[in-house]
Parts: structure tokens; C-alpha cells; sequence
């Protein structure tokens, strides 16, 4: 594996569902240490985008290829992507009453990073320092998986799980929805924690600019209709926030 | 011939129409098969009663061989039978008025491999408060046992039931009276036993009882499990709730029966129930059938429903997206489904030892 080579690459990726075509054609470098949003409407295949890197079965590739650190991440399951390094903060994260978080997450963490860094100390440090960063009570530890959990609570555990696991690649489809200021603020100062001055990239998925106002991205792509059609620097964010996203549709001219 | 022999053998077979014979029938519960007859080789289990540490459980009193009868009227088949097998005799355990301790009780019951029958009676004191965790294991050829119980005033009792049994067929009745103003946590734990038939009753006759009942069910393999929950409310201003738990693998058939009657004058009574099965293999069945007779207008509310259906497919994507392979993701599950009624049958020491009873068996489950 050489220096610079992306930690995320997807080629020409085509995916459907139910036979029909979402995303046609996506492609994306994320190297090493860099933050990349992606933005769109509703319907955009941001989400599909986000599913298909972490392998749901529901999302057909017809083409196309997506590697994380040169290996080809295709023919893995879920699991075994999440064992390489790929972490997908979920939209709706799953209730699973009767899964107590605390035994959850030890479960997870040594999954991904083994058994020696599910316990001990080094462990129980590990996870008081990250609650602390995002604001989670240890009484969260004796809670079910998202079970009665508020919408903020849910984004603030997902971010908790993300710190934890210390991914190579951290795939946040919409973090920011649902949350009022002080929740952005709060999942913001989480990311950005376990992203920067790490190795790790992150895919920041979004509807709106505020969240890229605490977590700078390096990169802002525009998904409309499933391609990308206009990338640039995180000012692109700001020009979004100002003009909307119809300059940019097909017919007009702002579109790549 | 004693009295119970006598109404036993005065009875006709019941038929498979009866609700509580659909899907089980008597012949087929009945230790020899023969319906006309009641075995003369009958055996009494040993049991033994200590605290969840291992400690005596001081300040309770048990007496053997009490004539006791069943509290309330029943089916008069199992009734009858458990009544004639036991001679109409019970081990009467009596928690005193405000008794208390931390520690859980254990009840043992260890029966001898071969025909098995026990009567075992339960009474709790004026505002007592005590954890019964009753846990059948060892190899049965059948066990019939009977629970019989009243709660006194104000009293809180948590009477868990553990099936371990290896193998055999267990008959199982229960018939509780909830006292005045009396809380009751009741717990059934299955995870033993090829065949299961069990009916369980409870009459909410007295003014602000309070009644929640829990099932935490593993069928695997070939097992058949028949629960039959009858909750009565006869008192006014009474609670009950049902949360009975399945999961069904292997060839197994697992079937739920509830009966929720608000009888007139059961005024402001506010009852639920619900049926929920895990369905973790293609052969594996189960059905759940809820009823409810409700006889008074007054009532705070009464509801109950069924859901069957295999392990929800966006939780377990959730898990595999956390590193657990697809077999760890569905064992969670399954563990987690029966957790969330097992975890409120008692506080974090009996759901411990709850846990450690039942985790052996959750790996056949796959099987």
C-alpha cells in the first residue's frame, strides 16, 4: 500500500434497487486524514451511497468498484468491512431492546479492534473519555441499544461507537439530522476527535452547511440524481447554503 | 380411592375443541398416554430451598404434606389429576407478615427420572417482600408439578419458574390468588423439557392488585411447548400485563393461549397483553392466540395483540455494521429478544442468574 494512496476509492459505481438504477456512476477518492462531504436533496442517492460502501444487501452494484486502502470491498459483507475499518454512522440507528449498550459495545470493539481492546483499563478509560466528549451519562451503559433513546441521544451513541472503534473510513449519513445547535456542536467536537489528526478519512452526509461549520470538510461534492456533478472546496458548502441546489440541476448551467 | 381420584375418573376426556386442549391434547400430556388412568408408581421430586448465595433461607417456614386444595376453579382435568397424584397434599412455604431480604430464594426441584409429582404451595405475609426463583433440572421422565399461592396485603413477591429439565414431559399448573393491595412479578424461564403443557392462572379478586407477567421461551430442536396464561380480574381498580416471549428454533412448535377475563365489578382495570415469537428456523411454529371476555364497561383499558416473525433484518445489518458476523448478529438478537422480558423479572443478581441458567441453552437454538 503506498502513502498516498485514498483510503476510499469508488469507480464508475452503479447501484439500483428493486431494478432501479440510483447512483449512476459515483466516483471518489478520499485519502488519508481528509474530510469529504457529499450534499444533496432528498432522493439524491446519498443514503444508497452510504449503504452500498457499508454493504447492504438490499443495494444492487451492477458496476463499478469501491476499494478501501487498495482492497476491492465488494465481495465482503457488512461485517467484514466493519473488521477492515469502515464505520457507517446510520441515519436511523436500529433500536434492539434487550441488547444492553454497555455489553454492546464491548462486543463491537472487540470485533473490530480484538479482545484485548474490549476490556481492561485501557477499555474503561477509553469509553469515560469518549461519553464525556459527547455528553453521555454512565447510566446510558445499562440502556438498551436505542431503545427509548431521543433523536439526539441516538446521533450522540453513534459518535460514541465511532470513537470507540477508531475506523479507517467514518461514513456519516446525515448526523446532523434532527439535531437542534447544541447537539450539532456536540456530535461535532465527537468527530471531530476521532477524525482529526488521524489517519482516518470521513464521508460527511448532509442536507445542509451547519454541521461543516464545526467539522470543516477538505472537499464538498453536490449529488443530484445519483452523479456528482460539482466538487470543490468547502466554500462550495456556503455557496449551497446561499443559492440552494437548483443552479446546479440538469438544464442549468452550474452542473459539471 | 381418595376425593381427587374419584373427580378424575368421573371425567370425559376433554375434547380439542376446548381452548385450553386445541393444540395439545390431554392424551397426549397424560404420563402413560391412557387418559383412564392414574399411575400407581408415582414419585415425589426432592426439593431444597436456599438463598441465591447458597445460604439458608432463615425465617421461612416449610411444611410437607399439607392437605391444601387449589384455590380457584380450574381445569378440572389437571386439576384433578395433579390433585390425585399427589394426594391432595402440598409443601406449604410461608414467607411471614413484613418479611424482607436482598437475597433471592432458590426453590429446587430435582425430580427422580422417572413418573414425578409435587404440589407446592406458596403463601407471602402482610407486606412481605420476597423473590422465589423456582428451578426445575435433571433428567424427568414426566413431572407434573402444581403451584398453588396467595399474596397477602401489600406484599411483594417475584415468583420466577426455571424449566431446565433435560428431557420428558412437564404438566405444569398454576393457580395464584393475589391479595389486597399485593404486587406480583411472575416469570416463566423454559428452557428445558421436550413437551410443556402448562396452565397458568391468576384471579386478581382483591381491590389494587397488581400483576405482570413474563415469558422468556427457548423451543429448539423437536420440543413442544404449550403455555395457556389465564388472568382474571374480579376486583376493582386491578393491573395486569402479559409479555410473553418466544423464540422458536430447530423443528420445534411452540403455542401460547391467553385468556384475559374483566369480570362485572372489575371496575377501572387495566390489563394488556402480548404475544411475540421469534421465528429462527423455516420448520419452527408457533402460535399465539390472545382472547379476551370483558364483561364490565368501566375499565381503564384492555388490549392484546400477537407478532410472529423471523429476526428483523435492518437490526441485524445494524450489528454485522458493527463487526459482529452475520450467526453473532442473530445470536445477540435472539439473546436480546428473550433479555428484555427476562431482565424484568427481578433485579440485577436474579438477572444474572437468569442469564447464567439459560445461556447453555441459547447455543441448541441453533441447532
Amino acid at each position: 500500500m503506498s502513502d498516498n494512496q485514498p483510503v476510499l476509492s469508488i469507480k464508475d459505481l452503479h447501484v439500483g434497487i428493486e431494478g432501479n438504477e440510483i447512483l449512476h456512476g459515483i466516483n471518489l477518492d478520499i485519502a488519508r486524514g481528509e474530510i469529504h462531504a457529499i450534499m444533496g436533496r432528498n432522493g439524491s442517492g446519498k443514503t444508497t451511497a452510504a449503504s452500498t460502501i457499508m454493504g447492504h444487501p438490499d443495494y444492487e452494484i451492477s458496476s463499478g468498484k469501491i476499494s478501501l486502502d487498495g482492497e476491492d470491498l465488494l465481495e465482503l459483507e457488512a461485517w467484514e468491512r466493519a473488521r477492515k475499518g469502515v464505520f457507517l454512522s446510520f441515519q436511523y440507528p436500529q433500536a434492539v431492546p434487550g441488547l444492553q449498550v454497555g455489553h454492546f459495545l464491548r462486543k463491537s470493539v472487540a470485533s473490530i479492534r480484538g479482545e484485548d481492546s474490549a476490556k481492561g483499563p485501557v477499555f474503561r478509560e477509553a469509553l469515560k473519555s469518549a461519553m464525556e466528549e459527547v455528553s453521555i451519562p454512565r447510566s446510558f451503559l445499562s440502556r438498551y441499544v436505542n431503545d427509548g433513546f431521543s433523536g439526539g441521544e441516538k446521533k450522540r451513541f453513534e459518535i460514541l461507537q465511532l470513537m470507540l472503534l477508531k475506523p479507517k473510513l467514518a461514513i456519516l449519513d446525515e448526523t446532523d439530522s434532527g439535531l437542534d445547535i447544541d447537539g450539532i456542536r456536540v456530535v461535532s467536537r465527537g468527530i471531530n476527535a476521532a477524525i482529526r489528526g488521524s489517519d482516518s478519512g470521513a464521508l460527511i452526509i448532509t442536507h445542509y452547511s451547519r454541521i461543516l461549520e464545526h467539522v470543516k470538510p477538505d472537499y464538498v461534492h453536490v449529488l443530484i440524481e445519483g452523479k456528482i456533478v460539482k466538487s470543490g472546496g468547502p466554500e462550495l458548502a456556503l455557496e449551497l447554503e446561499e443559492r440552494g441546489y437548483e443552479w446546479l440541476e440538469s438544464g442549468n448551467n452550474g452542473g459539471e | 380411592m381418595n376425593a381427587s381420584e374419584e373427580a378424575y375418573l368421573s371425567l370425559e376426556e376433554p375434547p380439542r375443541s376446548d381452548h385450553l386442549w386445541r393444540y395439545t391434547p390431554w392424551k397426549r400430556v397424560h404420563p402413560t398416554g391412557d387418559p383412564s388412568e392414574i399411575p400407581d408408581e408415582i414419585s415425589t421430586p426432592q426439593i431444597g430451598l436456599s438463598t441465591i448465595n447458597g445460604g439458608e433461607a432463615s425465617g421461612i417456614s416449610i411444611e410437607m404434606g399439607n392437605a391444601i386444595s387449589i384455590p380457584f376453579e380450574g381445569s378440572p382435568v389437571s386439576n384433578s389429576f395433579l390433585s390425585a397424584l399427589t394426594d391432595g397434599k402440598a409443601i406449604r412455604i410461608s414467607i411471614p407478615d413484613n418479611w424482607r431480604s436482598e437475597n433471592p430464594l432458590i426453590l429446587d426441584v430435582k425430580p427422580t427420572g422417572g413418573l414425578d409429582a409435587i404440589h407446592i404451595h406458596v403463601e407471602t405475609g402482610k407486606f412481605s417482600e420476597a423473590t422465589i426463583l423456582t428451578r426445575v433440572q435433571g433428567s424427568s421422565k414426566w413431572l407434573g408439578i402444581l403451584r398453588t399461592g396467595q399474596t397477602g396485603v401489600g406484599s411483594f413477591l417475584q415468583d420466577v419458574f426455571v424449566n431446565k429439565a433435560h428431557d420428558g414431559n412437564l404438566m405444569r399448573v398454576d393457580a395464584l390468588r393475589l391479595g389486597r393491595d399485593s404486587s406480583v412479578t411472575a416469570g416463566t424461564v423454559s428452557a428445558g423439557s421436550t413437551w410443556t403443557k402448562a396452565d397458568i392462572r391468576y384471579h386478581l379478586d382483591s381491590p389494587g392488585s397488581n400483576l405482570n407477567v413474563l415469558g422468556s421461551l427457548l423451543s429448539a430442536d423437536q420440543m413442544h411447548l404449550d403455555h395457556h396464561i389465564e388472568i382474571s380480574h374480579i376486583a376493582p381498580n386491578t393491573y395486569s400485563r402479559l409479555g410473553w416471549h418466544t423464540a422458536c428454533g430447530g423443528n420445534s412448535t411452540s403455542v401460547g393461549t391467553g385468556m384475559l377475563r374483566i369480570e362485572k365489578g372489575a371496575r377501572q382495570a387495566d390489563a394488556g397483553q402480548l404475544f411475540h415469537n421469534l421465528l429462527l428456523s423455516e420448520k419452527a411454529k408457533a402460535n399465539s392466540i390472545p382472547e379476551l371476555e370483558v364483561e364490565e364497561n368501566d375499565v381503564v383499558g384492555c388490549g392484546h395483540g400477537t407478532a410472529n416473525g423471523p429476526v428483523d433484518e435492518d437490526q441485524r445489518f445494524y450489528l454485522m455494521a458493527r463487526g459482529l458476523s452475520e450467526q453473532e448478529a442473530e445470536d445477540a438478537l435472539v439473546a436480546a429478544f428473550l433479555n428484555s422480558t427476562l431482565s424484568q423479572m427481578g433485579n440485577e443478581d436474579v438477572h444474572a442468574w437468569l442469564i447464567d441458567a439459560v445461556e447453555d441453552a441459547l447455543v441448541g437454538l441453533n441447532t
